[in-house]
């Protein structure tokens, strides 16, 4: 049985790189990754990361912006470690290699992003992401003495034992093997959980195991109604269309040519905080000045800027806009309109990545320090998941320093293996398929845990969520063979989904407020009396989700009311 | 519109793979390649029928993962990936040839979906910059001049799906390795290793059974991210002159 002292599940650019400031800090490693480590989801992003670099800026101000963003859910000791560490992490990215952006004069540039009061985003053209994670993954490889890599290992349970973290189960995609790892500090570092919504901008990966893997050995998850719409994703498929556009100048226009916004945010415009920019669409859309098919969406137009900037910043989106738009978007507006994007919440961490379980780290979208709150800024995520990666790393290998190996019994081998043989054994043809149930959960959560909701479409959702959950447990599977049997893992990331599914509802049902990414129409005002505190949602005995409530930290910024 | 395919199969890496006919028809000519294979899948589970392996996440042409070779051609007729090629590509009623990127170095996992890390294990011979602990320089103290920028930008955009090497005759990976020479042999904090990393990546390359380039092209031609055929010169004259500063720790080439 491998052994270490920490194991990473993720190779994201958080578990990446909680992997490298672990080894650096002594550790034995592992890193464990369902997909190889540079196609996980980060790859994907594309705006950029923040950091108050310009030396006209303040790591403060990045931190009252972020505050602000949150509309003050998030916490704001975790908020200031995020914003103070930021330009130091941003300039060891460069050290290693990573081409951000520079000026004529070949100075890095920084571009200007949604709530943010000064251009704090630093960039390379729009793939971030993949510029970040290729490098963190070659200095990875570096490391590749100190560093044991899993790849294409399918974690199917945390195990507990005597009240903390112990290791995991997985399964080798490839061949079908299962095997434990013991480990003395666990890192979830498993990205969101964007594939319960359809659409979504997320991978097909992105099913939230982590949290589900978390909510079953009995750690809360927090925040989980805070689900963030973007404002441009493409009405066709629901692409993301960075937020680098608008950063560059890009207009928001409804069906009356009307640069919308003005109204809803008169002086950071397409540029305030997300969550203000989805509803002001959605307003518009619902209110029958939407553009497109059936009205459903809004002109997202970038011919307003420079077409040379545009080739050389946008290069990714204007291949996005030829091929499955059809639109050449130096040239003519493009349709968008709000779209499933990234989920503030996930498993309740302090700043260092722990969580309430003994040896249990998180990090990374799966994890909520909570520096988003009600509502992520742009540009933020990436920086979370590096500051957040690191010091859970550095945390974590410390802790094992002073622990020993904990000594793990196989039973919980047996206990998946006996699982993953009664998917196998379920009767083709007698009950739904699992693209089927995740079909039909992706369009009910995008229906009535969306942009507006109310207590009625809820309830319908949670109802929806229950059913699919019990048909789920019937679900047969097409492949029954060992090796790369991809149905039988899609099997049981339905179940992740369905378990953050209903964290999501329940969440969101409790929350009768409306404050960043949830809004109630039913309860349209934001009501810090009663609800300026985060909620949990830990797993009762039986199964059944229970709530509870958390603090929120205050140490500068006091709650005012949000204007852009 | 409506097609038949001929569809590499192969139960594992050990066993004989063989090419599986299926007739498909009803395919809207704006689904993507792979959504046409979904919806084959979908068919076949409805029927009983086993299902095709293949590779994808992103399916927006990023992550790297989706690898078909296409009537002979990585990622298909246009030099996009997988994921960005279109039914509307194809004559309607055309037969079309399905197969894993091709090359000793990438074996079949599965059906579609091979192992690529052979290219990991190029990297992990020095396609890194090694970096010292501590406050780091200002990054404005060393400015990259605009045209190095766009050279390694255009290298860096790298997204190691392995088209190049499946397209290329005799199996080289020169594009990729190139790429990942340019991007850190240009940068001033690629310097310290500057001398040997061409040597080490090439003896890597090598031992991974990846073939030598003679010049056809055809890597740069199906690559997604249009990586210039350029990074495999700036390969060759980096190779040589860590030749110059030939010292006993990096060996040589055989
Ligand atoms: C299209 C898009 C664009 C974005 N652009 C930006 C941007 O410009 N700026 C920004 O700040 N943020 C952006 N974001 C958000 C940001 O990219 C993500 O939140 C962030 O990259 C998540 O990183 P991560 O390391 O937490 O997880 P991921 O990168 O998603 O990695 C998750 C890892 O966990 C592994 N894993 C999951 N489940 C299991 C399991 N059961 N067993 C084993 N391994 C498992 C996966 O294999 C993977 O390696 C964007 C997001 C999207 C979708
Ligand atoms: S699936 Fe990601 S590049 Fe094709």
């Amino acid at each position: 049985m491998p052994a270490h002292d920490v194991l990473i599940i993720g190779a994201g650019l958080a578990g990446q790189r909680a992997a490298l400031a672990a080894a650096q800090a002594g550790a034995t490693v592992a890193v464990l990754s369902k997909v190889h480590p540079v196609r996980s989801h980060s790859v994907a992003a594309a705006g950029g990361i923040n950091a108050a670099i310009a030396v006209e800026d303040d790591w403060r101000s990045h931190a009252y912006d972020t505050v602000k963003g949150s509309d003050f859910l998030g916490d704001q000791d975790a908020i200031e470690v995020m914003c103070a560490e930021a330009p130091a992490e941003v300039l060891h990215l460069e050290h290693i290699g990573v081409t951000f952006h520079r000026d004529e004069t070949g100075r890095l540039d920084l571009r200007a992003f949604g709530g943010a009061s000064i251009n704090r985003t630093a960039y390379v053209a729009d793939i971030t992401g993949q510029a970040i994670l290729h490098v963190l993954y070659e200095q990875l490889l570096r490391f590749g003495d100190r560093i044991d890599r899993y790849e294409e290992w399918f974690t199917t349970s945390l195990i507990v034992d005597d009240g903390g973290c112990a290791g995991v189960v997985a399964r080798d995609v490839r061949s079908g093997a299962m095997e434990v790892f013991a480990a003395k500090s666990v890192i979830l570092a498993c990205g969101g959980a964007g594939q319960c919504f359809k659409p979504t901008t997320n991978g097909l990966i992105c099913t939230g195991d982590g949290m589900a893997l978390a909510y079953r050995a009995g750690a809360p998850l927090m925040d989980m109604e805070m689900v963030q719409y973007h404002p441009t994703t493409l009405v066709e498929n629901g692409f993301l269309i960075t937020e680098g556009a608008r950063g560059e100048g890009a207009h928001l226009l409804n069906a009356d040519g009307e640069r919308f916004m003005e109204r809803y945010a008169p002086s950071k415009r397409e540029l305030a905080s997300r969550d203000v920019v989805s509803r002001a669409e959605q307003t518009e859309i619902d209110e029958g000045r939407g553009v497109g098919p059936d009205g459903r969406g809004i002109y997202l137009d970038i011919t307003v800027v420079p077409r040379r900037r545009t080739l050389e910043a946008l290069r990714e989106i204007v291949n996005i806009g030829r091929d499955f738009a059809g639109v050449d978007i130096t040239r003519e507006p493009i349709v968008i309109r709000p779209g499933q994007h990234y989920v503030m919440g996930g498993v309740r961490t302090d700043v260092h990545g722990r969580t309430p379980l003994d040896g249990l780290y998180a990090a990374g979208e799966v994890a909520c320090v909570s520096v988003h709150g009600g509502n992520r800024l742009g540009a933020n995520s990436l920086l979370d998941t590096l500051i957040f990666g690191r010091r859970a790393g550095e945390h974590a290998a410390a802790r094992a320093a002073g622990t020993r190996m904990p000594r793990v019994s196989r039973a919980p081998l047996h206990d998946d293996a006996r699982r993953i043989e009664a998917i196998l054994a379920r009767p083709a043809g007698a009950g739904r398929r699992v693209s089927e149930i995740k079909e039909e959960l992706g369009t009910t959560m995008n229906r009535h845990v969306a942009v507006f909701r109310d207590e009625g479409g809820l309830r319908t959702a949670l109802d929806v969520v229950r059913r699919l959950r019990e048909e789920a447990e019937s679900a047969a599977v097409d492949d029954r063979g060992t090796v790369f049997n991809q149905d039988v893992l899609g099997a049981i990331e339905l179940g992740c989904l369905l378990d953050c599914a209903e964290a999501m509802v329940v969440s969101a049902l409790e929350r009768r407020e409306s404050r960043g990414a949830q809004f109630r129409t039913d309860f349209p005002r934001r009501d810090d009396a009663e609800w300026l505190k985060h909620i949990t949602i830990t797993r009762d005995g039986d199964g059944a989700p229970r709530i509870g409530y958390a603090p929120v930290t205050i140490t500068r910024w006091e709650p005012e009311e949000r204007r852009y | 519109m409506r097609f038949t395919l001929e569809v590499w199969t192969q139960a594992s890496r050990d066993e004989e793979g063989h090419f599986e006919r299926y007739d498909v028809d009803g395919i809207d000519p704006d689904a993507s390649f792979l959504e046409m294979l979904d919806e084959l899948n979908a068919r076949l589970a409805a029927e009983g029928k086993r299902t095709i392996a293949f590779d994808s996440d992103c399916r927006e042409g990023i992550c790297g993962m989706c690898s078909l070779t296409i009537d002979g051609q990585p990622h298909g007729p246009n030099q996009v990936t997988t994921c960005q090629t279109f039914m509307r590509d194809f004559e309607d009623g055309a037969t079309i040839r399905v197969e894993p990127f091709r090359s000793g170095a990438f074996p079949v996992v599965r059906d579609l979906v091979t192992d690529r890390s052979a290219l990991d294990r190029i990297v992990q011979a020095g396609g890194y910059v090694t970096t010292k602990t501590g406050p780091k320089p200002d990054p404005n103290a060393a400015p990259v001049p605009p045209a190095v920028q766009q050279k390694v930008m255009d290298a860096a955009a790298c997204i190691g799906c392995g088209a190049c090497v499946a397209a290329c005759p005799n199996g080289a990976a020169m594009l990729f390795t190139g790429a990942k020479v340019t991007h850190f042999n240009l940068l001033p904090q690629g310097q310290p290793e500057r001398a040997s990393r061409a040597r080490s990546l090439v003896l890597a390359m090598d031992a991974e059974g990846f073939g030598g380039c003679t010049n056809y092209g055809e890597c740069a031609r199906v690559c997604p991210q249009e990586i210039p055929l350029d990074v495999i010169g700036m390969l060759n004259r980096e190779y040589r002159r860590g030749a110059r500063r030939e010292d006993d720790t990096v060996g040589t080439r055989t």
